[in-house]
């Protein structure tokens, strides 16, 4: 585990570092049930299912046109499914339920001649604020972001990174029940993002259940309780971090004997050699092997400086989830 | 914190939509200037009217000399030529010469002796010249006639009878109802480019995503058409009431109450003809995704709406024939071609009962059925889409 990702759990407060929600669920959970999707002959979502609990980040990874904001699209009712649905605290979506969600689509979009503050007070009159509590609410988000001196200011004239703050502005400022937000990170800066970040965990520290995607993994890695991973519109693996790094089916273990005779490990029962370098061995063992049997092995070529189960990165098992179809994709 | 988010009725969320788009296009210049340009063009065409209407123009005649009925004479043949003429009795020559310098009055005529002359600052216009000899013949006719002793002399009178008496009065409605039709078919454009534009803007900004999260197409497409038409009947109204006002202040027209009917008449066309043409170019924009496209899916209902101008115009000359009457019951083409036949002829309640009616089945179709091309167009970006796409991807 990262440092940054233990700030990230720190910051969220009352979860424990395996990720679970401690807190009584009761109900209150966003569920993606079973989503189906084709336009036309193009299978866009084939049952993509996973649910987020209140306070937790969810992560939504998958390479382009895996499904990701088909399927956020279809939470927010501006993608009928084919099958399947949306729900919040067992409820099916509908139009009085999304107007509690704050919503970030793909594409961002603000009229662009519309003045920040009435910008987001507009839109917060639309997700059902009256008219004084909409005002009120909205100087505090423009506030909050750091926008004050721009409130009278038309959209338009602000920079992109400015805009994507009313963008976030116009989101949060109903105060929404649950998050869903499509690529919030892209084209932020590093400090935008670092504030974005900031401004997302308060929110689900607040008990607000937040789903994002990004092509950025480090940033879900250490952000997120847990991630689910899209391939041609399917969930390919849901759980947390720890979890999915688990459920890879041969382990690696990196041992470093400086002074090591070659080919030292070969004949290990269920050992298999994935590189060898200068003394630095990567061996994947698969289910039952004995790891201590390859320490022993190891002791006898030489010193042994490092011996560890090596973590794959999200990246990693992005790509072994995204590369290679499912048994049931095969079966498919 | 604060307030919890209500749940919002249908009716106010159309509301919401409705007041941005009245608060967003009153402080945009385009409609400022427009609608100044529009009361401008209204007063100056009202201040020719009065300047071209000025028919009676005035003459005060000096008099030097006492000639029993020369007066009467003045008026009497200054009624004939149209002129208002007054008769100021001065002193003497010097007197009528200071008056005509001081241009108290416009001429002096001076009787001496039985001889007549007339003083002016330069020139004796045509009329001033024809009234004054006029008047000096037949008073000299009607002398020497007494003198010979005939009198009671009996002059046939020629009787006007005028075959149309009303021309006049429906010639006044007819150009009212003229104006009435280009005032429709120029605001009908304007506000349904406003519609077309504030459509594309929103496609192309993106913004539609947001808005589609939290109501349905039809409650955005209303709110936008309801808002721009508030603008748009306010200022159908501001001008019907300044024309008709400044109309019958400047007295241009003889029975106001014509006048009145027919603005109101056209007001009311201007409501079914907004509701129709607003709903088709809001659709037709929904179709394209950039400003410079509009112009190609405009252009079909722009020029249904020059043709109806066009019929429209005809129809006052001709309000009767065969065009009128079939065209002022053609749905979009009703409402500028009906307010004119009414003004310009006899329409049987029943014809424009009829109209109305077509227009509000079409208007019924066009809601329904663009309400459903807007509904699948608007988050598809990109080129021009076809209505058929827009129809599929409605239902998917």
């Amino acid at each position: 585990m990262t440092p940054q990702r233990r700030a990230g759990r720190e910051a969220s407060g009352r979860y424990g570092a395996d990720g679970n929600d401690h807190r009584p669920a009761g109900g209150d959970v966003l569920e993606f049930d079973g989503l189906h999707k084709s336009f036309g002959d193009n299978r866009v979502l084939d049952g993509v299912t996973f649910s987020v609990t209140p306070g937790s980040m969810f992560g939504f990874c998958g390479s382009n046109g895996a499904g990701k904001t088909t399927s956020m699209r279809i939470a927010m009712g501006l993608v009928r499914p084919d099958a399947g649905e949306v729900r919040w605290r067992g409820r099916a979506l509908d139009q009085a339920v999304r107007r509690r969600i704050g919503y970030m689509p793909e594409e961002r979009g603000l009229y662009p001649k519309m003045k920040v503050g009435e910008q987001v007070a507009y839109f917060a009159r639309l997700h059902g604020l009256g008219s004084a509590a909409a005002a009120k609410a909205s100087d505090e988000w423009v506030e909050r972001l750091g926008l004050g001196a721009r409130r009278g200011d038309a959209v338009e004239k602000l920079s992109l990174g400015n805009q994507q703050r009313v963008q976030l502005a116009a989101a949060l400022v109903s105060r929404p029940e649950v998050l869903i937000l499509d690529e919030p990170f892209s084209g932020l800066d590093p400090i935008g993002v670092d504030s974005l970040a900031e401004a997302l965990l308060g929110q689900a520290r607040d008990g607000v259940p937040v789903v994002f995607s990004s092509h950025q993994l480090d940033l879900v890695e250490r952000l997120c309780d847990s991630v689910g991973i899209l391939a041609r519109g399917r969930m390919v693996a849901t759980g947390t971090v720890e979890e999915l790094r688990h459920r890879e089916t041969g382990r690696l273990l990196r041992v470093v004997v400086p002074e090591a005779a070659p080919q030292w490990a070969d004949g290990l029962p269920g050992v298999r050699l994935v590189s060898e370098r200068a003394g630095d061995t990567v061996l994947e063992l698969a289910d039952g092997a004995d790891d201590q049997a390859v320490l022993a092995a190891a002791l006898r070529t030489g010193r042994v400086t490092h011996f560890a189960w090596q973590q794959p990165t999200l990246v990693e098992l992005f790509r072994g989830a995204v590369a290679a179809p499912t048994a049931e994709e095969v079966a498919a | 914190m604060s307030e919890q988010p209500r749940t919002l009725s249908s009716a106010s969320l159309v509301g919401l939509v409705a007041k941005r788009e009245i608060s967003a296009r009153i402080r945009d210049k385009n409609f400022i200037i427009s609608s100044a340009v529009i009361l401008l063009l209204l007063l100056g065409s009202l201040a020719l009217q009065v300047a071209l209407d000025s028919g009676t123009e005035e003459s005060r005649i000096g008099v030097v000399g006492d000639v029993p009925g020369l007066e009467q004479a003045l008026q009497a043949q200054g009624e004939a030529l149209d002129v208002d003429v007054s008769a100021v009795d001065l002193a003497d020559e010097a007197a009528a010469t200071a008056a005509i310098e001081a241009e108290d009055v416009d001429s002096a005529l001076v009787v001496r002796d039985g001889e007549y002359e007339l003083l002016v600052q330069e020139s004796a216009g045509g009329s001033l010249e024809a009234i004054v000899q006029g008047a000096v013949s037949q008073l000299s006719v009607a002398e020497q006639l007494a003198e010979a002793g005939i009198s009671d002399l009996d002059v046939p009178e020629v009787p006007v009878v005028a075959l149309d008496p009303d021309a006049d009065q429906d010639s006044q409605r007819v150009v009212a109802a003229i104006i009435g039709a280009g005032l429709l078919y120029g605001l009908l454009i304007l506000f349904g480019q406003f519609i077309a534009q504030g459509v594309v803007e929103e496609k192309a900004s993106r913004v539609v995503e947001l808005l589609l999260a939290t109501m349905k197409p039809w409650q955005l497409l209303a709110g936008k058409i309801l808002g721009l038409g508030v603008l748009g009947l306010a200022q159908i109204v501001v001008i019907a009431v300044v024309g008709v006002a400044g109309a019958i202040a400047f007295d241009v027209v003889d029975i106001p109450g014509d006048l009145i009917g027919t603005a109101v008449s056209v007001v009311l066309w201007f409501v079914l003809a907004y509701a129709f043409y607003a709903a088709i170019f809001a659709v037709a924009a929904s179709l394209v995704s950039r400003q410079e496209d509009l112009g190609t899916v405009l252009m079909p209902t722009t020029l249904v709406l020059v043709a109806a101008f066009v019929v429209g115009i005809q129809a006052s000359a001709n309000p009767d024939g065969t065009l009128a009457t079939v065209t002022s019951l053609v749905p979009g083409l009703s409402p500028l071609v009906m307010p004119v036949r009414q003004a310009a002829g006899e329409v049987a309640a029943w014809e424009v009962g009829l109209a109305v009616l077509l227009m509000l089945v079409a208007i019924a179709l066009t809601v329904r059925l663009g309400g459903r091309i807007y509904a699948g167009a608007l988050l598809r970006t990109g080129g021009k889409l076809k209505m058929r796409e827009a129809l599929k991807a409605e239902r998917a």
